[in-house]
């Protein structure tokens, strides 16, 4: 909080620097979604605002585009099985360690955090050799397994920072009151925990959304191919398309945006727990 | 009663961990120590031999000392900037609570969307960067960066910036008002300046905040693989080439599992070393 004397005083310098960290934030975002709009050669004329050449044509093209529309379901598919996924062993894994005074525990929490540390690109290389074997390359089962190494264990990392911050006397009443661990959890905990939860899965979800070292691996034809793998193929191309990059770019980031502004309340105290108490 | 039940919950989570994320762990590990390679028919045990042949191995050391820049860089970077965003986010102008709320956006939107954004701003004659710079007489400079031996490096720095910066500054931003307002009073009735107050109020205040967020960007991006290899591929020549990079190639390019494994395992080795003397130094400081 500011003391009153801060209140008053707003120097100059505050705007200037609030300016120049929203422009370093927010072109790139406005240049594209404006460049999404506009024809071909109205983009790459060198003008900075030319006006008229605006366009829906770009969109149509992306949406019309082979498989773009197979790519979009297998990404949300994907996406929402690696949420759930995460969420049910974060959440069964972050409360227990948060409220049973289990043997050892310090080495099970530090288990859970040196699991953040694992490089992606390590993991993948025996989860292909694994995947080989049990005929999971080129599937959704396999690309779900995959990206869900990289958000388990910060999930449950975050939700047992969340349960820590929950009183223990709320779990306390439902047990006295005879209720068993899943419904005390069910109907207690979770219901409370909402703000975290909701962090734990959007972060899952991002993550998994826009994956691209696991899928590069894993994915060997158009079947299970996902949008950031079809971006990087158009925005890699030998004759470059900027209209129709930057209108697939925008399809691919708008999914992230909507879910963003309905968690962005929750965002700082989701993903910090008790890190920002004192 | 309740502990058998914790046990077993427990049980399930790092069971389903244990089968996803260390089981692979192990057979990775495993596989540093072998020559295994897709294009020999057979694998062999080959001890320390991976392990040796990396420390004379010179683009293994140039990625190396890439990454260690590079995380340096853009951690220290994010970290002040990070303490500047907040104090600007902090004043009551108008507007700013919309700013608040939407500044995090770069952290959420797809790295390949993130690089795809700046690719366009970089591109030679109709990228922003570079109509801008020959608006203002500095043509000469305008070029592709990310193609640049001089500014691809640079880009990828700025890269991590523009993503985490943002969430650098909201937490900071949530640490400096978890700080009681008496503090700063009784500070300014001792007749303390600002400098002092932000010193020695501002700053401890926020230590706490700052070491979590150092610990999990280091590893974030020490780890990032996607941002560097869709940006650059680890070059022009080898100039942004990190470990990640280096190590996918190896395997995914060369074939060369085995060799691949090793330079994962030894980023997991610098990780856990980096952590243990991190908390040495600062973990108690905090605590």
């Amino acid at each position: 909080m500011m003391t009153k004397s801060d209140k008053r005083k707003i120097y100059p310098i505050t705007y200037i620097s609030l300016i120049l960290f929203f422009a370093f934030f927010l072109l790139p975002v406005l240049w594209i979604l404006y460049a999404s709009f506009k024809t071909g050669s109205n983009i790459t004329n060198g003008k900075l605002f030319s006006l008229g050449g605006f366009t829906l044509e770009n969109y149509k093209t992306i949406v019309q585009m082979g498989n773009f529309l197979q790519y979009s379901l297998n990404s949300l598919i994907i996406a929402i099985s690696v949420t759930i996924l995460s969420l049910f062993v974060g959440i069964i894994g972050g409360y227990s360690l948060s409220r049973y005074e289990i043997k050892a525990k310090n080495i099970w929490i530090s288990v859970m955090f040196i699991a953040q540390m694992f490089p992606g690109v390590l993991l993948i290389i025996p989860l292909y050799n694994l995947m080989l074997n049990y005929h999971l390359v080129n599937t959704i089962i396999g690309i779900v397994i995959a990206q869900s190494t990289l958000t388990i264990p910060f999930a449950m990392w975050l939700l047992k920072g969340y349960f820590d911050g929950v009183p223990r006397s709320l779990d306390e009443a439902a047990m006295l009151d005879g209720a068993s661990i899943l419904k005390t959890l069910w109907s207690i905990i979770i219901p409370v925990s909402v703000p975290g939860i909701a962090i734990a899965a959007f972060y899952s979800f991002v993550v998994s959304w826009g994956n691209y070292l696991m899928v590069s691996v894993l994915v060997q034809s158009n079947s299970t191919a996902t949008l950031p793998i079809a971006l990087y193929r158009l925005s890699s191309s030998l004759t470059l398309q900027w209209g129709n990059i930057a209108a697939a770019t925008v399809f691919v980031v708008l999914p992230t945006v909507v879910l963003f502004a309905i968690v962005q309340r929750w965002l700082v105290s989701g993903l910090l727990g008790g890190a920002v108490k004192q | 009663m309740r502990v058998y039940k914790g046990y077993l919950m427990i049980l399930i989570a790092f069971g389903i961990m244990a089968l996803l994320i260390f089981f692979p762990l192990v057979m990775g590990i495993n596989l540093s120590f072998t020559n295994r390679n897709l294009l020999y028919p057979t694998t062999q045990y080959v001890g320390f031999n991976n392990y040796i042949s990396l420390l004379s191995d010179g683009e293994f050391w140039v990625a190396f000392l890439h990454s260690g820049i590079l995380v340096f860089a853009a951690v220290a970077m994010e970290y002040i900037l990070g303490i500047l965003l907040a104090l600007s986010l902090k004043q009551s102008v108008p507007g700013i609570h919309f700013f608040r709320s939407v500044v995090m956006i770069t952290w959420v939107i797809p790295i390949v969307a993130t690089v795809i954004m700046w690719q366009f701003m970089s591109q030679p004659g109709y990228g922003f960067i570079n109509m801008i710079l020959s608006s203002i007489g500095l043509k000469n400079y305008a070029t592709y960066f990310f193609g640049s031996m001089t500014f691809a490096f640079p880009m990828i720095v700025i890269l991590h910036l523009w993503r985490n910066v943002p969430f650098f500054g909201i937490a900071f931003l949530a640490a400096m008002q978890a700080i009681p307002d008496e503090l700063y009073e009784a500070a300014s009735i001792d007749g303390a300046s600002k400098w002092q107050k932000f010193k020695h109020i501002t700053l401890p205040g926020i230590k706490y905040t700052g070491l979590i967020m150092i610990t999990i960007h280091v590893i974030w991006t020490f780890n990032q693989f996607s941002m560097i290899y869709i940006a650059t591929g680890g070059g022009p020549v080898n100039v942004t080439d990190v470990l990640p990079t280096y190590l996918y190639r190896q395997v995914w390019s060369n074939y060369n599992i085995g060799y691949g494994a090793s330079i994962g395992v030894v980023m997991l080795l610098i990780l856990l070393a980096f952590f243990v003397i991190f908390n040495k130094t600062y973990g108690r400081e905090t605590s």
